[in-house]
């Protein structure tokens, strides 16, 4: 009798358990059905197309050509060079924004008044569409002659220079204005993590009668590395498929001075109409993304 | 018996229609017979406007004042023949990509859209368009002693075909011509450049950046339709042929001299900012008085006299291409036609053609030119008889002297079938040119080796 009752609860359990699990997976359904739909679908149609020749300026070559793409797009030299325009892009703009952002928090963290002030004017540029900032810097700070920041240049006596037409003077633009718009987000993230280190340490520290600058090294940059780290790995990824600003401001020129890889997909995509071709260079970006971020985890974990 | 009881929706309806006839009733009259005698040129075509009544299209146009006008008019239309036009404004950086897309999916979203014209090449290759001789012939559809087609400028009705067919009816079109300071020109005694050397040797007699004056400007920013609009004329001009020996070829001594002509003259007589400007960015700083010369788009004459904007009103002349060492003058062919998609079925397809046959007619053209009532009149209309016409002359001669001249002449004299290579792969073509030539400008690579670099690029996208 105790016997079967306790097997009845053990069954009514397990019948319960098994309802729980299907209504979780019904009210999952959908979310994961509308990711599918929008995200892993596509990329895998993606992966599909790459191993197509679809050429719509010639429709009659089309069809399966395998791996061929990918065996063209190692010989391409363009790919290669707007593969190191990427990384230039990224590693440079990565390395400001991490420096000047954590610069300007351990600024601000010793500012007595108007902080929030300037966390305020500070998030300004990061809520701007990327488009939009490229639009204005194209047109109200770079023109040559017309621009404030040609008026500066020739005001400091350095004369008028061709911002967005001179190969490394565009690079270093479209450098500048990524990080322009991308510090603030570094900033405050260093800023709250700043906000919450342990003040006891840095009393014990200052009675051991350490600098500083040892204070810095020893004490409050191992304690930042997670963050850091963290926003070293998201701005890498955005910077390494970073594309409306650079797009807006030079569209990869002068020439191709400034064509990263997501940009020269796009062109051979939707300009070229190469879609095969353009589909595998997106998947390359995609191995060197995912390649780069494995790297970045990896040396999170590490230690 | 029974009581009449209003309900709630019978005294809704009952009073809706009250409101209406008393507020609307009048006006809805009035508008009925000026429509009826707006109509009377139309209908005198003997088709029957009204075959596919009920149909809706949507057309897809860039947002510039000659599709406006024409926007402005769509009512007539839809009285005329009963059918619906939905436009859709693109940016003309987007409106070539938007309309491929829509053309490979075969969604026919766009019935029609404003075409590119060296786009049709691709469009037949795919057969996304219809061939239009069809169209044309049928009797039903068109009555050719009213639409005179013949009467469209011939140089746009080619430029609108492929081996012979026809895929799109131009709307609107330009030539590329010299804008001028005529003041600026008449304090050193100069006259327009009849030789390409003479506009060098002007703009180096104009060109006083001290006095924030430049000598010339040409496109710089990089594009298909930017600086690959202007460069074709130029390479033409010094005597290149797209295709050598039946195999298309960018480079060799005639495109590196026209490169290095182009460079030269942006380097030492245009604004530095010229190297990424495109047409509506030349024709504000010659509106602003800074710059002495342009070659481009005979339609930007609008822009420079523009009474809010122009500093230069009245002083303001213009002059066809100067000639090349080929002895050749070479403009642009441009125009925005409109094909049918292929995609759309039969019945839309005819509403379409009669939109087609309604907007690049005479009647129309003309109501959007100099009959029209707003302010902007258009300077690109499609009819030769047009540009005779002693209204539409006069109002176009207030552009400034000799412009009517000169773009007639252009139109019918320095147009050139093999201005740019008219191929499928034009897309491909002409960015890598674009790329190719901004390279040059800005000293990435030398004339030389860009040209050599996009030979290389250009030749696997020519084999199947």
């Amino acid at each position: 009798m105790t016997q079967a009752a306790t097997t009845t609860a053990r069954d009514f359990g397990r019948v319960l358990a098994q309802r729980e699990r299907r209504f979780a997976a019904a009210l999952l359904a959908p979310a994961f059905l509308a990711l599918m739909a929008t995200t892993t679908f596509p990329l895998f149609f993606l992966i599909w197309t790459s191993a197509f020749r679809m050429d719509l300026a010639m429709p009659f070559t089309n069809g399966f050509v395998g791996f061929e793409n990918y065996s063209v797009l190692l010989a391409d030299e363009r790919f290669w060079t707007s593969l190191v325009v990427s990384l230039v892009y990224t590693v440079s703009t990565v390395v400001l924004q991490v420096v000047i952002g954590l610069a300007l928090a351990l600024l601000v963290m010793d500012m007595k008044r108007g902080q929030g002030l300037f966390r305020l004017i500070a998030i300004l540029p990061v809520v701007l569409s990327p488009a939009v900032v490229g639009m204005i810097w194209r047109t109200f700070m770079l023109a040559p002659e017309f621009g404030i920041v040609d008026f500066l240049a020739i005001n400091a006596g350095l004369g008028s220079k061709n911002w967005l037409g001179d190969p490394l003077l565009a690079m270093i633009s479209v450098i500048v204005i990524h990080t322009w718009q991308w510090t603030p987000f570094a900033f405050m993230v260093l800023l709250a993590s700043l906000a919450s280190l342990p003040e006891d340490i840095y009393e014990a520290a200052r009675l051991d009668r350490a600098t500083a600058w040892q204070r810095f090294r020893r004490i409050t940059l191992p304690l930042l590395r997670p963050a850091i780290v963290m926003v070293i790995i998201m701005r890498t990824m955005v910077a390494l498929t970073a594309f409306a600003a650079i797009f807006t401001v030079t569209g990869g020129g002068p020439g191709t001075a400034t064509e990263i890889l997501n940009l020269y997909a796009y062109r051979k995509s939707f300009t070229e109409l190469s879609i095969g071709y353009g589909s595998a260079l997106a998947v390359a970006l995609l191995i060197v993304t995912i390649l780069i971020s494995a790297i970045l985890f990896a040396m999170r974990r590490a230690k | 018996m029974q009581s009449f009881k209003p309900t709630r929706r019978t005294f809704l309806k009952t009073g809706t229609a009250a409101a209406a006839l008393i507020g609307f009733g009048p006006a809805v009259l009035r508008g009925a017979a000026a429509q009826e005698a707006d109509l009377a040129p139309y209908k005198s075509a003997k088709i029957d406007w009204q075959q596919a009544s009920g149909e809706t299209i949507t057309v897809a146009v860039i947002p510039a004042s000659y599709f406006e006008n024409l926007i402005t008019l769509a009512p007539q239309f839809k009285t005329l023949t009963g059918i619906d036009v939905r436009f859709e404004k693109i940016p003309p950086a987007q409106i070539r990509q938007k309309c491929v897309i829509d053309l490979t999916s075969k969604t026919g979203t766009y019935a029609t859209h404003a075409a590119d014209p060296m786009y049709y090449s691709l469009y037949a290759a795919n057969k996304w368009v219809e061939p239009l001789d069809g169209y044309l012939k049928d009797k039903s559809l068109t009555d050719d002693a009213w639409f005179k087609f013949d009467d469209i400028i011939p140089a746009w009705r080619a430029a609108d075909s492929i081996d012979g067919k026809l895929y799109g009816v131009p709307y609107d079109g330009e030539v590329t011509i010299q804008v001028y300071r005529k003041d600026l020109y008449d304090a050193k005694g100069l006259k327009p450049a009849d030789t390409l050397e003479a506009y060098v040797a002007n703009a180096a007699a104009l060109n006083n950046p001290n006095d924030r004056i430049w000598g010339a400007a040409l496109r710089g920013v990089a594009g298909a339709g930017q600086n690959m609009y202007i460069y074709p004329s130029i390479f033409r001009e010094f005597g290149g042929e797209w295709f050598k020996g039946g195999k298309l070829t960018v480079n060799g001594p005639e495109a590196e001299a026209a490169l290095a002509w182009y460079v030269d003259l942006m380097r030492k007589y245009a604004p530095t900012a010229a190297a990424n400007w495109n047409w509506p960015d030349i024709a504000d700083a010659f509106s602003q008085g800074t710059v002495a010369n342009y070659i481009d788009a005979h339609s930007s004459a609008s822009v420079v006299n523009n009474p809010e904007k122009s500093k230069v009103i009245g002083k303001v002349a213009y002059a066809r291409w100067p000639k090349g060492p080929s002895g050749k003058r070479v403009t642009s062919i441009w125009n925005w036609g409109f094909p049918i998609n292929a995609a759309l079925p039969e019945k839309r397809k005819k509403a379409t053609w009669l939109f087609i046959q309604w907007a690049a007619s005479a009647e129309t053209q003309a109501r959007t030119a100099h009959r029209f009532a707003g302010p902007t009149k258009r300077s690109g209309v499609n009819r030769t008889s047009i540009w005779k016409d002693a209204d539409y002359v006069k109002l176009m001669n207030g552009f400034g002297s000799n412009f009517v001249e000169a773009t007639m002449q252009a139109l019918q004299e320095d147009t050139d079938v093999d201005w740019r290579p008219r191929v499928p792969q034009w897309p491909a073509i002409g960015d890598t040119m674009a790329t190719a030539i901004q390279s040059a400008l800005s000293g990435q690579a030398t004339v030389k080796a860009a040209l050599d670099d996009a030979q290389k690029r250009i030749e696997p996208m020519m084999r199947g």
